[in-house]
């Protein structure tokens, strides 16, 4: 079964000791929720699963799982190309063939606008970067508050995907700082104000 | 490199392609700083005949120079948006540098077809050897941009990318120089050429590309 294992990772900041020791197992089919105060680590916690921070000490192993796509608020998508050219890029990059009307209805966005995707709202642009994710059709998913700047509708079918996503066998790691995020959740990992031993 | 990998450049090339087209801004950069060096140049002289070993070595300055205004933005542009961690997490790392690499080549081969009828108009001067002459750009350009991605790349987070870029880029780049201005030289004059420099440039190149790969990994 693919799953991340997290083995005895620590990770520290200047002298602020966020994670000692840390343990952790993420099997596939199941969505992680992971809240915490702000600064508590929840962003780090995602980016050390997925191996785009190496920890201090400790490892970080995928088994079986070998790609990861991603949607926070640090990763941006090309302002110059348009909504299709974005998302077939990515795709390209990971040898995949997008149906992009496909993924255009199931994430609501209209693919087949002119507008560039720096014209978007912040709604929209999270809509593409999800159909990004969708896109590329990766082993694990990183979601960074993914649901922020969207309206009831963009929530509704970003909580349906995960739970797609899930079904399908995904490593699904969500960080949220919104209760109502952690229903599509199978477990919650609460991190400590200030990091340290959990 | 990988067939994975150079699909992965191949589509990092296409998209360079793309945005630099929509926006024009590096290319604009390189191509005004190699059109006011070659008409200021050309006014100081006053049409005097320039010795041709001095024009192929004026050539290499303004290839050099157009090349420092463009080159930095390869990742600095990237790195502004937002848009490099994107990259990075989606495209593995020796693609990245090759689409890069491969891209640059294109800008530099096109500014130079594009300043060099200004420059043989401006000098008076013509190609009496043109395959020599070609395969010397070629080499040079080949050299400039792997040294420049690489250095791109090495200057991304530094606060001073600016001054810092062409710094670095200069003791890189200076061993082409040398061999580029003698073979420029026969090229302009049709006089024999070493063939011995030919094959410096292609020694060095052929380092230049591969410890541009090595290294690369070892950036964050």
């Amino acid at each position: 079964m693919n799953k991340i294992y997290l083995e005895s990772v620590s990770l520290s900041f200047g002298h602020r000791e966020l994670f000692k020791n840390l343990t952790l197992e993420f099997p596939a089919g199941k969505t992680f929720g992971v809240v915490g105060a702000n600064g508590s680590g929840k962003s780090t916690l995602l980016k050390l699963a997925a191996k785009i921070l190496k920890p201090d000490a400790g490892e970080v192993k995928f088994h079986g799982a070998k790609t990861v796509a991603a949607v926070t608020p640090e990763l941006k998508i090309y302002d110059t190309l348009t909504a299709a050219e974005n998302l077939n890029f990515f795709a390209q990059l990971r040898g995949k063939a997008v149906d992009v009307s496909e993924i255009g209805r199931r994430v609501g966005l209209d693919f087949e606008t002119e507008l560039r995707a720096g014209d978007f709202s912040t709604g929209m642009r999270q809509r593409l970067k999800f159909a990004i994710l969708l896109g590329v059709d990766a082993d694990i998913w990183i979601l960074d508050e993914p649901t922020s700047n969207l309206d009831g509708t963009g929530r509704e079918i970003f909580l349906r995907e995960i739970r797609g996503g899930a079904r399908g066998g995904k490593i699904i790691l969500l960080a949220t700082n919104d209760a109502a995020d952690l229903e599509v959740c199978d477990e919650v990992i609460e991190l400590p104000a200030g990091g340290g031993d959990f | 490199m990988k067939l994975s990998s150079f699909l992965q450049a191949a589509a990092i090339f296409r998209k360079d392609f793309l945005v630099g087209l929509r926006r024009r801004a590096a290319f604009a950069a390189m191509a005004m700083f190699a059109l006011t060096t070659i008409a200021s140049l050309s006014l100081a002289l006053g049409g005097a005949f320039v010795e041709p070993k001095l024009l192929a070595a004026l050539l290499w300055v303004v290839i050099f120079f157009a090349a420092s205004a463009g080159i930095s933005g390869t990742f600095e542009d990237e790195a502004a948006a937002g848009t490099l961690s994107t990259l990075k997490l989606y495209a593995a790392r020796q693609a990245i540098l090759f689409g890069k690499m491969f891209f640059t080549l294109a800008s530099l081969g096109a500014l130079t077809i594009f300043l060099l009828p200004v420059f043989l108009i401006l000098f008076d001067a013509e190609i009496a050897r043109l395959g020599i002459f070609s395969a010397t750009v070629l080499l040079g350009l080949v050299g400039i941009s792997a040294a420049g991605t690489l250095t791109a790349a090495l200057t991304v987070s530094a606060s001073a990318k600016g001054g810092l870029f062409p710094i670095l880029l200069f003791p890189v780049t200076l061993p082409i120089f040398l061999p580029a201005i003698s073979l420029t030289e026969a090229a302009f004059t049709g006089a024999e050429f070493s063939a011995e420099f030919l094959a410096a440039m292609i020694f060095y190149d052929a380092i230049l590309v591969t410890a541009a790969s090595i290294l690369f990994d070892f950036l964050d």
